[in-house]
């Protein structure tokens, strides 16, 4: 998309949610704490941003009354969204949301509720990632690390996430796409995963390119490729993976906002303009900034049809893997 | 090096009014939440993450890091008054000290765990400053071979936290790690034992079923009219409840013992010091000349956990530091506020912000005294409770369990989990089966099981991988205590048919 176009985007997207936001002037408001719902403990990404996010509301005074966490942890966001919509009508509950929510149930027959069940709020952000080596590894790019596990079939070594996570999913299309093989071990933190690049257990991963920045920095690591489709303002001359010479998708990894089943479409419109108001705030731009992440911010329609696409690709890839998939 | 003129420096940062207020705040909400079984340090620090983005960094670190050590204190006593574990590094220290204070000396196990926590506390933080960098060379040296030969080491433990009958021990342990299975399994992203539950799907709390069967347990064992359940003593006056020199004497061991094991397993990502605490503990019985006083009250069995407890805090602070990894829920949030505050935690983050890494070393020590002279005068406060009648008592417990676990969750679903765990906890103590194994296997379960799979996964299946030098060792080590008392038990029953022939 060229500079041009995306200003016509842009505008037509802020015009947009200038009618939506005059649209329900003052009809709605919260009256007593909102509860965020998240699905890791305190220290997971999600609680991490959620309380950031609660952080800046309070700052900014976007909201008038005080917004708190509540951690609903287990199950790959199965535990959270069934707390969430076991709070059906209430519109002083939200929840934060990830594609592992997307990718949860379609796994796991044991997770009832779905995104589908929920409301789609807003989208807010997408993580980006890198694929990083120690800073000593022979391989300078990611070509050579893959003709390297072609030369080597299962010696080479990914840490990552669980198989469903998109570490797996980005090696499992790059595997399909080249005939290379490589290991792949799972780590439930992402310190550990860290720690064991670092230690010289695995041979590369995929990791946050604000994480990645710091260690890029000490001269610990070197970044191969970049998993986003535009390139990151902190990584320059790093390639997408599309430039390195690999067609595959890497499927996004959204953070986006749900209410429960049930809401009116009054109370939809009103988080979806506070968050819109959130995004355009100077703490939120210096924060995706300081974390190198993607802003993305989409209205509740896109969010859903966004929900559904990444749900279908998933689902290719995950039959693609063997992984089994029940809905 | 410069170790010295950096201290001065963090000492400088640390003594400052608002600095020292905010660690004196820290540790004082530490002790408070420690003492509150179910809230736990990851919880209250993100509650007040928020707060502290107003605050400057330096102070708002401090104050962070002091709740974190903080609740290492306030966790053990809860677990000596009333079996209640109120962290789960604190669950092992019920073993002993509950039965210290069935048999009045609750003021001396409250004493020694605040002694035993500020001397590995301290240490632990000389280690923190001292030799850094080089111990972050060892986490990152430790892969998953090492870690599952470090799991099989507790897990072998069971020989010594079973009692009487090593079989029972065995059948409990093997209910743990059945239990750890329970939930989401990390590889493959598949259910296991969820029964169709979605509350399952993230698996059994540790801490559920440690308050289930320790606390729950205990109250309904005590309800059956046995003898007149009578008050139970409290010495009075606060010489007479501290720890005698005598005590102090039998835990020189264990001090170093606690320091050691906990400093080692906090710098481990991953590990945690729940299982410093039962590795520290397992070694002080090995090691001792009365292992049979073991869950009697040897207060040796109070100090070595919570000594080692206090050192993991100042280990897992050195990865993060030194590394910018978090290898535990706490330290995540930690690296989360550094980020927030603009600072770049990372391999170059000592060099780059000197004056905050060396204040809040020099904090820590003086936090350290803090919590030791906050804490003593406590003792004779909390060992009052005891003289609460029984008829007082026991819902006292049984309300603390349940608002403990609930606080944490607000899930019915868990307190469910609770009555269940607590009705098995009275079965197992009517059948003789002894509780710590169980809870041992839980904790050690899944960790133990994701480390061998990784290592397979590394190796692609050859399990050679698993007996590389130091897994081999350790495996060694593991081995030998289990070996060892068969042999006692050989020798013991060559001595009894040699003396019927004769």
């Amino acid at each position: 998309m060229t500079y041009a176009q995306k200003m016509v985007r842009a505008v037509a997207v802020s015009t947009a949610l200038m009618c939506v936001s005059g649209n329900v002037h003052a009809q709605w408001k919260p009256t007593k704490t909102v509860d965020m719902i998240v699905h890791t403990g305190p220290g997971g990404g999600s609680d991490l941003l959620a309380r950031v996010i609660a952080t800046m509301m309070e700052k900014e005074k976007l909201l008038p009354v005080r917004m708190q966490v509540l951690n609903r942890a287990g199950g790959n966001g199965a535990v959270a969204a069934a707390a969430i919509a076991e709070r059906k009508d209430d519109p002083h509950t939200i929840g934060l949301v990830t594609s592992v929510w997307i990718a949860g149930p379609l796994t796991s027959s044991e997770a009832k509720v779905t995104l589908h069940d929920l409301k789609p709020v807003a989208g807010l952000l997408m993580d980006p990632a890198v694929f990083a080596v120690r800073a000593d590894s022979p391989y300078k790019t990611l070509r050579e690390f893959i003709e390297a596990a072609k030369a080597q079939p299962g010696q080479l070594k990914q840490s990552g996430g669980s198989v469903t996570s998109r570490d797996n999913i980005i090696r499992q299309s790059l595997q399909a796409a080249t005939g290379a093989r490589w290991a792949f071990v799972s780590f439930p933190g992402g310190g550990e995963r860290v720690a064991a690049l670092l230690g010289g257990h695995v041979d590369i991963m995929v990791i946050e390119p604000q994480e990645a920045g710091e260690q890029v920095r000490a001269g610990k690591m070197r970044v191969l490729a970049q998993l986003s489709d535009r390139p990151l303002p902190g990584y320059p001359g790093v390639p997408t993976l599309k430039e390195a010479g690999y067609d595959v998708k890497a499927t996004p990894q959204i953070r986006a906002v749900v209410a429960p089943p049930g809401v009116s479409n009054e109370v939809v419109a009103y988080w979806e303009d506070l968050f819109a108001k959130l995004r355009a705030t100077p703490s939120w731009k210096k924060y995706v900034e300081d974390n190198q992440l993607e802003d993305h911010f989409t209205n509740s329609a896109e969010l859903s049809k966004m929900i559904k696409q990444i749900e279908d690709e998933l689902r290719t890839q995950y039959q693609a893997a063997g992984i089994k998939v029940v809905r | 090096m410069d170790t010295l003129s950096g201290l001065l420096q963090g000492f400088d940062v640390a003594l400052s009014g608002t600095n020292l207020a905010m660690c004196i705040v820290g540790v004082l909400l530490g002790t408070v939440i420690g003492v509150l079984p179910g809230l736990g340090p990851p919880a209250t620090i993100a509650m007040l993450l928020p707060l502290t983005m107003r605050l400057e960094p330096t102070g708002a670190m401090i104050m962070l890091a002091g709740i974190y050590y903080g609740a290492k204190y306030g966790g053990s006593t809860t677990s000596i008054l009333l079996n209640v574990p109120g962290e789960s590094a604190s669950v092992v220290t019920c073993l002993d000290g509950y039965q210290m204070a069935r048999k009045g000396r609750a003021g001396a196990a409250l004493g020694i765990s605040a002694i035993a926590s500020f001397i590995a506390g301290t240490l632990g933080v000389v280690g923190l400053m001292l030799i850094a960098p080089p111990l972050a060379q060892l986490s990152l040296a430790f892969s998953a071979p090492e870690y599952f030969a470090l799991m099989v080491i507790g897990l072998a433990m069971v020989v010594l936290l079973s009692g009487e009958s090593l079989t029972k021990g065995l059948l409990a342990m093997l209910v743990g790690l059945w239990i750890a299975t329970m939930g989401t399994d990390l590889f493959s992203a598949t259910s296991r034992f969820t029964f169709g539950q979605t509350a399952l799907l993230g698996g059994i709390d540790f801490i559920v079923v440690a308050i289930g069967i320790f606390a729950i347990g205990e109250v309904l064992a005590n309800m059956e009219p046995q003898e007149p359940a009578g008050m139970l003593p409290v010495p009075k006056g606060l010489k007479n409840l501290l720890p005698t020199w005598q005590d102090m004497k039998d835990c020189r061991f264990a001090f170093v013992n606690g320091s050691l094991v906990g400093f080692i397993v906090g710098i481990l990502p991953g590990a945690g010091s729940t299982i410093a605490s039962f590795l520290s503990y397992g070694i002080e019985k090995a090691v001792s000349k009365h292992p049979e006083k073991f869950g009697t009250g040897a207060i040796e069995g109070v100090a070595a956990p919570e000594g080692a407890n206090n050192a993991e805090t100042a280990g897992s602070l050195v990865p993060l530091l030194t590394l910018g990894i978090p290898g535990s829920g706490t330290t995540a949030i930690l690296l989360a506020a550094l980020v927030l505050w603009g600072f770049k935690p990372g391999p170059l983050f000592i060099s780059d912000t000197p004056a905050l890494f060396w204040g809040l070393v020099a904090s820590m020590y003086i936090g350290n005294v803090m919590l030791l002279i906050l804490n003593l005068p406590l003792v004779a406060v909390f060992a009052q409770l005891l003289k609460i009648p029984a008829y007082a008592m026991y819902p006292l417990i049984l309300g603390m369990a349940l608002v403990g676990v609930y606080s944490d969750s607000s899930s019915m679903f868990k307190l469910g989990l609770l009555a269940l765990f607590g009705a098995l906890g009275y079965a197992m103590r009517k059948l003789h089966y002894p509780a710590a194994p169980l809870v041992l296997g839980l904790v050690l379960g899944d960790a133990m099981e994701r480390a061998l799979r990784q290592s397979l996964m590394m190796s692609q299946g050859d399990i050679s991988i698993l007996f590389r030098p130091i897994p081999a060792g350790l495996l060694l080590v593991a081995a030998v205590l289990l070996i060892v008392p068969l042999f006692k038990k050989f020798n013991a029953m060559r001595v009894q048919v040699l003396d019927q022939k004769a």
